[in-house]
């Protein structure tokens, strides 16, 4: 299956996974169909409806539309079913759904649907971002900017294997899948990647293996991958990582093969006994979780300083390198207008003094003359020309007051501190002799380079001349007539493509 | 994977003692001089994998013709590692072998000053000292360390920072890690012209690379011809760290057929054809083999505008990809498209899109060779950008990464239509200014004027409307920053001192296709009457019947909301802030 994540496509296909816009950091995740598949909902003659506070969208009107549309609610009867629902309430729900699917079968109960006179969303793709921000929580979920910094920092790149333990609430999962995607298995590819003999095309496939040892948080990413496409990216497995280790396997009998990873997340509460079954050398014979032909990037995620020092003797003790810790502070920044003046007086949101002292002065001054006129006993103008009394009901001009901007009212002053190490591949004492015979002496590399001839003799060619340039000091006649002879040469290159 | 061993003509990041790093292009059978710590013959490191630590051995250490030494981990984490222990000894009370005496009073600096004669030996003598055949440092820091007469008066902590100053200074090591574009903004900040980059920082780059929504296509044979997916538009005034940030999120940036094993079975695989004529001339062969045409990719591509007649891309040669004399085998090389604004915007101006006239083959066989080969240059280049110019103009993006000292107003206000719904916009800025004004345009205010001019009356670009603000939805200004910490044995903290300069600021929204027509939102009712024109965009409603709090979803959705109350709306100067309480107060009964 293709996923909505990796693939949307133009349009919104039936069962893809959507996210509806609602407003700024609210988006409900929906996944498109017309067939009555659960009991909430039954009983809409429109088939299946998702109801928002900014009304009900069918989700005929949101399949088959092109990405990021704006979708207009529609007109649905949702309270003759609430009444339905009560009559009915003695009947089980299964028989309801059961009689509802059939009928959405015959194509009776499902009827044109007619717009309503307000309320929208936007019909957008879902992406891990906005996945995030509307997933159900199971666990503390990881944000996009530490997610963003992890991936970016354990060279998470298309083709990459990585381990996620702790699949938590699966935000990283999806962040994950994005990140080493290139290429969905094909039918065969998968099923030599169950009996775990990944061959040929599929060991270029970047792929994320997540374990997560609580059962029920497990069942429910399992279910997500799937509903989400991503099952061919992400191989979820029930796993308590501190006792049985990251190799793959089905069932305690069954062969033990290697995830043969070169990145690894571990959001775990105790990350420093995971340490322990992600070395090179196994001692028990088991092979090796880590991928043999690259240097391995780790990533710990850790909220309290005990847990990063006790992490990072751990990882001293095993030989990781470049050990590094971390905390990303994020912000968001709030741009608004700010309004200050006696003019905006009387309204929301507004800062009702002075714009500048003239405005102050001026206010002061009729103050005082009505004063003046009060004691004078001309009550004759007690109204005066108030400029916030017109302004009183009107709106804020969007191109007034003053454009300013500062930090969201509520920010995240700590998720977590990021251990970073990384683990070279294994080198013995043979490996280093082959690359010494191999190299040791003067080579010539003809073939299988990232240059072509051409461009290889140029450079020497420049290489050269700096040195000689070097060398010989200041030679103006020499270099002028080097310099002609470049521009000539470079002519010649770019022309001949 | 495309780093397994150091390979040929790289470039690899060198990163020396002091902590700072140098670029090299491994170039086989040459020497790289590290400056004061010596140099090495590259042959030495080639084939060797990344992420090591070579120490140079002095020419009476050399066996086998071994000049460099691998250090291993545990040595390079000896001194943490001996404190480790001594900090987990304090901790229980056990006598330590070497230094019982030490343990019962704790070391304090209280006796510590700072005296130039604790150092017994003399500049000159330490001069001598390293003139002499004392190897990689290790002995000349063993010996300076020996004539210091306050040494074991030292706490841990002043002795550990003893060491290594020490080691920094006289160790001969560096460590090989392999370019990519982490390290290469690493090198840029400490090291380089951070402007030239824009000072855009790695957290930087990972935001916008994730908001971007950047990944691979995937098999081309699964997404239908008509629908080409992973296309980004790029405008970068970073000297190519974008578009390098960006490829290397595609999986096009580092070429990966470099590694031997890739290239063997390629080798094997042309073995089993044999039918075709590869066995005869195999180099040329395997040239044509990946010799699809420049800038040809349909999917999983950049399309690159820029300002100039050339982009500038100079900072691709760190990967071996030269803008303006391409490698064929480099994936950019069908994958990077660019074309100039002159080129989108205005396309019959620029020289390059008017064909060519044909010259009839008759009259081509009769020319000159060089002639002929000119007149096909031509029409092939012409080609080329129409093809690019075409289909850029023709739009269908998936997303836009804008990181430019252009006006981004100017910049969004073509591109923006040019992209597919539902794709994100992301700007760049180091500083928050543009991104601040760009976000007003955007803001929730503008487009509910905007959409309430009739019509007819509206016009992009005008004075109140620069950019069309109904495009683009919710769009956020938001900046990252990492804080370093040490974590060593009892002195753990966040280091002392760090690079300042430009924040780092991006801007993020997503491109949506607004509803022909009127729209109305749908408004709280109570207020409804007074601020109707100003709500008519997205206010919360209140009308939440019975059935949505059925939806386990919907309740999330409340529990979510509470937990973001009081977001930054741009519409917040007429929210009421009880509108929100009150909606979860209503859930929460039923």
């Amino acid at each position: 299956m293709v996923s909505p994540f990796l693939s949307p496509g133009l349009v919104s296909k039936e069962h893809d996974l959507a996210s509806l816009h609602l407003r700024r950091d609210q988006s409900l995740p929906v996944v498109l169909s017309t067939e009555v598949t659960s009991a909430e909902h039954v009983g809409y003659a429109e088939g299946v409806v998702t109801n928002t506070r900014f009304g009900s969208f069918p989700h005929t009107t949101m399949i088959g539309v092109p990405w990021g549309s704006q979708i207009r609610a529609s007109k649905v009867d949702t309270g003759s079913r609430g009444r339905k629902e009560a009559i009915n309430a003695k009947k089980r729900k299964a028989e309801v759904l059961e009689q509802s699917q059939t009928n959405s079968q015959n194509g009776e109960s499902v009827v044109a649907v007619e717009a309503a006179s307000s309320g929208f969303v936007h019909l957008l793709p879902p992406t891990p971002e906005n996945w995030t921000i509307s997933l159900p929580h199971r666990t503390q979920v990881v944000y996009t900017p530490d997610y963003a910094y992890i991936l970016h920092r354990i060279r998470a790149r298309p083709g990459s294997r990585l381990i996620e333990a702790g699949s938590g609430s699966g935000s990283f999962t999806h962040a994950a899948a994005r990140a080493v995607f290139n290429g969905y298995p094909t039918a065969s590819d998968s099923g030599s990647e169950q009996q775990g003999t990944a061959a040929g095309d599929v060991e270029s496939l970047g792929k994320v293996f997540s374990y997560e040892f609580h059962a029920e948080r497990h069942k429910k990413v399992k279910a997500e991958m799937v509903e989400h496409g991503l099952d061919g990216v992400v191989h979820t497995m029930h796993r308590d990582v501190y006792a049985d280790g990251l190799l793959v396997y089905k069932d305690e009998s069954e062969e033990k093969t290697s995830p043969e990873a070169n990145a690894i997340f571990l959001d775990l509460p105790a990350p420093w006994e995971a340490l322990p079954h992600l070395t090179r050398d196994r001692r028990d014979g088991t092979p090796s979780a880590l991928d043999p032909n690259s240097a391995v990037h780790i990533c710990t995620f850790s909220p309290c300083i005990e847990q990063v020092q006790k992490t990072v003797s751990a990882l001293r003790q095993h030989d990781w390198l470049d050990i590094e810790m971390v905390e990303v502070q994020h912000k968001r920044i709030e741009v608004r207008r700010e309004y200050t003046g006696l003019a905006y007086e009387g309204m929301r949101g507004v800062n009702p003094y002075a714009v500048d002292v003239e405005e102050a002065l001026a206010k002061l001054r009729e103050v005082e003359r009505r004063a003046r006129d009060f004691h004078a006993g001309s009550l004759a103008d007690r109204k005066p020309a108030n400029g916030g009394q017109q302004h009183g009901g009107g709106k804020l001009p969007f191109d007034g007051g003053k454009l300013v901007h500062r930090t969201e009212p509520e920010i995240k002053t700590h998720t977590s501190y990021l251990v970073f190490a990384v683990l070279p591949r294994a080198w013995s004492e043979e490996d280093e002799a082959a690359a010494q015979a191999k190299w040791s002496k003067h080579v010539t590399v003809a073939s299988n380079v990232p240059k072509s001839q051409r461009q290889l003799k140029k450079e020497a060619k420049l290489r050269a001349k700096n040195q000689r340039q070097a060398q010989n000091g200041v030679d103006n006649g020499n270099e002028a007539k080097e310099a002609i002879e470049e521009v000539m040469e470079e002519a010649a290159g770019s022309t001949k493509e | 994977m495309a780093f397994a061993t150091i390979q040929p003509f790289q470039f690899v990041a060198l990163r020396l003692p002091s902590e700072s790093i140098r670029v090299e292009q491994i170039i086989p059978n040459s020497q790289i001089n590290l400056g004061k710590y010596g140099s090495f013959r590259t042959n030495q490191i080639i084939g060797r994998p990344y992420n090591l630590t070579f120490e140079l051995l002095d020419r009476s250490e050399v066996q086998d013709g071994r000049e460099l030494r691998i250090v291993s981990a545990a040595e390079l984490h000896a001194l943490a590692l001996v404190e480790q222990a001594e900090t987990e000894d304090a901790a229980t009370p056990q006598t330590d072998l070497e230094d019982s005496g030490a343990r019962s009073t704790p070391k304090s600096n209280v006796n510590t000053h700072d005296d130039p004669t604790n150092q017994k030996l003399t500049m000159a003598e330490i001069e001598a000292l390293k003139q002499d055949d004392l190897g990689s440092g290790k002995a000349l820091i063993e010996k300076i360390m020996q004539s210091h007469s306050t040494l074991d008066q030292k706490t841990a902590f002043s002795l550990a920072k003893y060491t290594l100053r020490k080691h920094k200074k006289y160790l001969k090591r560096f460590s090989v890690l392999p370019l990519d574009v982490s390290i290469l903004v690493d090198w840029m900040m400490s090291d380089r012209e951070f402007a030239r980059i824009m000072e855009m920082r790695n957290e930087a780059v990972a935001l916008v690379g994730c908001w971007a929504n950047i990944h691979a296509s995937g098999h081309d044979y699964l997404s239908p011809p008509n629908e080409p997916s992973s296309r980004y538009l790029v405008v970068d005034d970073t000297g190519g760290l974008i578009v390098a940030a960006v490829a290397e999120r595609m999986g096009i940036l580092h070429q990966k057929d470099l590694e031997e094993g890739v290239s063997k079975t390629r080798e094997e695989d042309a073995d089993e054809q044999p039918e075709q004529p590869e066995a005869v001339l195999p180099h040329k062969d395997r040239r044509r083999h990946y010799r699809q045409s420049l800038m040809s990719a349909p999917s999983n591509s950049i399309t690159m505008v820029h300002a100039n007649q050339q982009p500038n891309l100079g900072l691709l040669r760190y990967f071996n990809f030269d803008a303006n004399n391409p490698t064929p085998s480099h994936p950019l090389y069908t994958s990077l498209k660019s074309l100039s604004w002159l080129q989108l915007l205005e396309p019959e101006s620029d020289i390059t899109y008017q064909e060519p006239e044909i010259i009839p083959p008759e009259e081509l066989a009769k020319a000159k060779s060089n002639r002929r080969s000119a007149y096909f240059r031509k029409r092939r280049r012409w080609e080329r950008v129409k093809t690019v110019v075409d289909e850029t103009r023709a739009g269908g993006f998936d997303g836009l990464i804008v990181a430019s000292y252009t006006d981004s107003v100017s910049i969004l206000r073509p591109l923006v239509p040019l992209l597919a719904g539902g794709s994100q916009v992301v700007v760049y800025s180091p500083n928050v200014e543009p991104l601040v004004e760009l976000a007003d345009l955007y803001s929730t205010a503008r487009k509910t004027a905007f959409i309430n001019t009739p019509q007819e009356e509206r016009r992009v670009p005008s004075e109140d409307f620069p950019v069309d603000p109904t495009l683009l939805l919710a769009p956020t200004v938001q900046t990252a920053r990492v804080r370093q910490w040490q974590v060593l044995p009892g002195r753990t903290h966040p280091l002392m001192t760090s690079k300042g300069g430009a924040e780092g600021y991006i801007f993020v929204a997503t491109r949506v296709l607004p509803a022909e027509g009127k729209v109305a939102a749908r408004g709280r009712p109570g207020r409804a009457k007074k601020t109707r024109a100003e709500e008519s965009t997205k206010v919360p409603a209140t009308a939440t019947d019975g059935e949505l709090s059925q939806s386990p979803l919907k309740k999330q959705k409340i529990e979510a909301e509470e937990a973001f109350s009081a977001q930054p709306t741009l519409a917040s100067l007429r929210v009421e802030p009880t509108v929100e309480p009150m909606i979860v107060e209503q859930n929460g009964e039923s």
